[in-house]
């Protein structure tokens, strides 16, 4: 088998390495030329080594643990740098350099007018270099080396345009809460090092049974916050709306379709560990369920279209997380990869509509774009049929292998929790079908609402932050470059196709089930208490989600079909959702507020006098001392010497003493 | 003469060196002594390289000899481009690092 | 042992040890520096009753010759009418005493170490075959000296070439007009 994992590794660092340095320095086409290189190469070689294994068998000849070098060596412990090559990695590898490529190629369109042209493909390629090696570690300490990567690689691309206010705050807030995450994820890897005695996630996965259940527990419970926090899981959501202050592209890649799934990487990534505390496993369920509906509600009635994909990412997240808590990761990881797909072209195409409206994100503004962007339009449609989980594009059949195995599940223990989690599911592929609707209608049909100035319009424009809203006219309205619905045009045949992998059981081809049987090695662990669906539970559960989705847009369609009339709605239910459920007023009063006093009052008094009194106490009594030897040091170099003198009689004298 | 002997004799003359760095303010003095006490190493060498029936001894009296060549040249050098700038050569006066 | 040798011994020691405290005593420093010449000459003549013979010509030669010379040409040019600064008051003057005590305990010390030490066996050391002696005998004073120089020191010796030049450039630097 060819593994040129590690280039696929040190390409993007190359190419930021280069423009770090460089960049500054550089015509945009050699930029361009970088770090399209880079992300193109480590594409082609991640492509090249995915071929290989597919014509590798058996199938334990797949997994590949390279050792690059030993990084400690320490007694009998060691901990090597490894790349850990095998079926998981390689699917996501495909889509990071894949998609990673599509936005790279995205991005010089979209970025062309930006001073810090060289900056942002630096950064680019540095996230994807950290993305990779999150992804191929073959420990947990490399893991958690890659995972705080790609968080300060978020941040610095959320902070990009760093003269915004509102970008650094959220840059800031990503970061915080980020590090929650990377703590709970460095508890766990201590406590994995005290019960396993490795690092190293085979040893660790293969000693699973060795250690007690509480510690098992303990451990996924910490390694869910890491992977709540990367992942925008309730209650560590809150960053991610936020961090749509970056650049569209970069919400794109990094926050839609490849970062934020680091979450679901890593659940699956231990799955042995997780199926061994069943606690930990239902957690993971409950809170992907919550999540998905929660987020899914706030999304219903967002104006700003790019938060409306975020808290759409937040509850599509949440599904993940859902089928791996009904023991299918294979579901989970196929849904992170039709994911991938569709959720980017939706925030490219969004990206798309801001560019033609010189930088306008909020709806009321747009309208009628349907004849002026068409094929934006056209991709856009078939991302929103396939986030809906319209057959047969790609999420229909990731979404509702996911819902299926819940059922499954449900039935087979009885539990009623579990049906509580499917009708959450079900619940929210029908809110996920309505708000994507909201947004296609409002955003093509209809007649344009923006291109004239108000006093109103222009208090908002402040309120955001200095946001360049064009006022751009109708008529002035273009579609965008080839360069960005090039992109466009391949995520949607991705979208089209993609969920073809899935399993066709459902029709009948019981034996076509090409990612979950490649995957399959991965999951070992789990398929003694796989359930796999009946074929009554996947139809019943199949035909609701898809009876709910279908009701969904054609509840948009009756509301919007003319277009997005916003009009002001007292109500307190719709206030409260509008407002995402006060929860970030609430964490400021109840967390922000309270601290920040707490460290004024403390500055004050603790730092102030107690801390401070006894600092001064110190250099008073060194001040003291240093003045007495001071004294000593008369300056005259005869004097000194007299000091060597008295050592050395000292010395003879002791000798001499001695005998 | 034992060995002993000649070591006594270069015991006295190094401690008489160090006596003058000690005592004398003129830095050229000051030098002498230092050029006194290498020599009485140098004596302590030479007695040794006798009594122990090696060249040893002589080698380091040799090497030691060129060194204090060395030094001397830098030395002087140093004494007369302080007194160029200071028009006195009193090393009590050069007591910048008092404290 | 040769009575000769005995008074040669003690005549020396006395005359090096005068000299030697005769540097650290005149007031001028030309006569430091004469009298520094001549325990160097002393010192030499020590040598030679040891049997280091080229030692013995290279000390007279740099050391009284070349080192002493350059020292008396400082002398000259920086404090031609003596050594002027110890007439002003020494600010640290218990240093004299201080010095003095430490100065006679350290060779109290030493003398006593000296006699009560352990004896070098010299009888068998210098009946070795290939010892200094031996070598001497065969081939000569200088072709011993050569010999061990350029066996057992080659590479001290080329690291000394390297250091005289380093002070040459130093004086050079130094004796520049700024």
């Amino acid at each position: 088998m060819t593994n040129l994992s590690l280039w696929v590794l040190l390409l993007p660092l190359l190419g930021f390495i280069l423009l770090g340095i460089l960049g500054r320095s550089l015509a945009r086409p050699i930029i361009l030329g970088i770090a399209w290189g880079a992300c193109g190469l480590a594409f082609a070689c991640a492509a090249l080594s995915f071929l290989s294994m597919l014509a590798t068998t058996p199938d334990a000849a797949r997994t590949v643990d390279q050792q690059v070098y030993t990084w400690v060596a320490s007694g009998t412990f060691q901990l090597k740098f490894g790349l850990l090559y095998d079926q998981l990695s390689a699917t996501l590898l495909m889509i990071i350099t894949g998609v990673g490529l599509l936005i790279h190629i995205y991005s010089a369109s979209y970025m062309e007018d930006d001073a810090s042209f060289w900056r942002f493909f630096a950064y680019l390629n540095f996230f994807i270099f950290s993305m990779v090696l999150l992804v191929l570690a073959d420990n947990f300490l490399f893991l958690l080396v890659g995972w705080g990567l790609v968080g300060l690689a978020s941040f610095l691309l959320i902070g990009f345009w760093y003269q915004r206010k509102k970008a650094l705050a959220a840059a800031q807030k990503a970061l915080v809460i980020n590090i929650i995450g990377d703590f709970g994820l460095m508890i766990a890897i201590f406590l994995i090092f005290v019960n396993f005695g490795s690092l190293n996630y085979q040893d660790v996965l293969s000693k699973v049974g060795t250690a007690p259940t509480g510690a098992v527990t303990a451990i996924c419970l910490l390694l869910f916050v890491a992977c709540a926090a990367k992942s925008a899981q309730l209650p560590l959501y809150m960053w991610l709306p936020d961090a749509m202050e970056g650049p569209t592209p970069v919400s794109a890649l990094i926050h839609a379709a490849t970062m934020v799934t680091a979450g679901v990487y890593l659940v699956a990534r231990t799955n042995a560990l997780f199926e061994a505390a069943p606690i930990a496993l239902n957690t993971v369920a409950a809170i992907g369920g919550a999540t998905a509906l929660f987020a899914a509600t706030i999304a219903l009635f967002q104006l700003d279209i790019k938060r409306v994909l975020a808290y759409s990412t937040i509850s599509q997240l949440g599904y993940m997380f859902l089928g791996e808590g009904a023991h299918n990761y294979g579901a989970g990881i196929f849904h992170l990869t039709t994911h991938a797909y569709f959720k980017a072209l939706l925030f490219l195409g969004a990206g798309a509509v801001i560019h033609a409206l010189g930088g306008e994100q909020d709806m009321r503004k747009m309208g009628g774009l349907r004849g002026k962007m068409p094929i934006t339009f056209a991709t856009f449609l078939i991302a929103a049929l396939a986030i809906s989980g319209i057959f047969p594009f790609a999420g229909f059949w990731s979404k509702d292998e996911l819902l299926g195995s819940m059922l499954a599940l449900a039935v087979a223990t009885g539990n009623v929790w579990y049906y509580i989690l499917w009708g959450v599911g079900l619940l929210t592929a029908g809110l996920t079908a309505f708000y994507m609707f909201r947004l296609v209608f409002g955003i093509f049909f209809g007649t344009y609402r923006g291109g004239t100035a108000s006093a109103q319009q222009e208090d908002e424009e402040d309120e955001t932050g200095g946001h360049h809203a064009g006022n751009v006219r109708y008529n002035d309205v273009h579609e965008v470059s080839p360069l960005m619905w090039a992109p466009l045009a391949v995520l949607a045949v991705l979208s089209l196709i993609g969920g073809f992998v899935g399993s066709l059981a459902l029709f009948g081809a019981a034996k076509w089930h090409p990612l979950s049987g490649f995957l399959a090695p991965v999951f070992a662990s789990v398929h003694a208490s796989s359930v796999d669906p009946s074929l009554a539970i996947a139809w019943t559960s199949t035909g609701l989600s898809l009876g709910l989705g279908i009701l969904g847009i054609f509840a948009a369609y009756s509301l919007y079909r003319r277009g997005f009339a916003y009009q002001e709605n007292k109500s307190p239910l719709y206030q409260l959702v509008l407002n995402k459920y006060y929860v970030d007023e609430a964490l400021t009063t109840l967390l922000i507020n309270p601290v920040l006093a707490f460290a004024r009052v403390a500055s004050r008094f603790i730092e102030g006098d107690a801390l401070d009194g006894g600092a001064r106490g110190f250099a008073l009594l060194f001040r003291g001392t240093s003045d007495g030897l001071r004294r000593l040091q008369t300056g005259y170099v005869r004097n000194y010497a007299l000091a060597i003198l008295l050592g050395a009689v000292l010395i003879v004298v002791y000798f001499a003493v001695r005998g | 003469m034992p060995l002993s002997a000649y070591l006594i004799v270069s015991a006295i003359l190094f401690t008489t060196g160090v006596l003058g760095v000690l005592i004398r303010r003129s830095p050229l003095v000051i030098f002498m002594s230092i050029e006194l006490m290498l020599n009485a190493v140098n004596l302590s060498f030479v007695a040794f390289s006798h009594f122990l029936n090696s060249a040893d001894g002589q080698m380091f009296v040799f090497l030691v000899l060129t060194v204090a060549a060395a030094e001397v040249v830098v030395g002087l050098a140093i004494i007369v481009s302080i007194f160029r700038t200071r028009r006195n050569i009193d090393v009590d006066e050069m007591n910048v690092l008092r404290g | 042992m040769d009575i000769a040798t005995i008074i040669a011994f003690y005549v020396l020691a006395v005359a090096t040890i005068a000299s030697g405290l005769g540097v650290i005593v005149f007031k001028s420093a030309v006569h430091s520096a004469l009298s520094l010449i001549l325990t160097l000459i002393f010192l030499a003549l020590f040598y030679l009753q040891l049997g280091a013979v080229f030692i013995a010509i290279v000390q007279i030669l740099i050391y009284a010759g070349a080192i002493m010379v350059l020292f008396l040409f400082v002398v000259t040019m920086l404090a031609p009418d003596g050594d002027d600064v110890d007439g002003v008051r020494d600010p640290i003057g218990w240093q004299r005493v201080v010095s003095g005590v430490l100065g006679l305990s350290l060779v109290g010390a030493l003398s006593y170490l000296l006699f009560t030490g352990t004896v070098v066996n010299t009888a068998t050391r210098a009946s070795s075959a290939n010892g200094l002696q031996a070598v001497v005998d065969k081939q000569g004073n200088i072709e011993a000296f050569g010999q061990a120089l350029f066996h057992g020191f080659a590479f001290p010796f080329e690291v000394t070439s390297l250091l005289i030049v380093v002070a040459i450039l130093g004086a050079m630097v130094f004796g520049r007009r700024a």
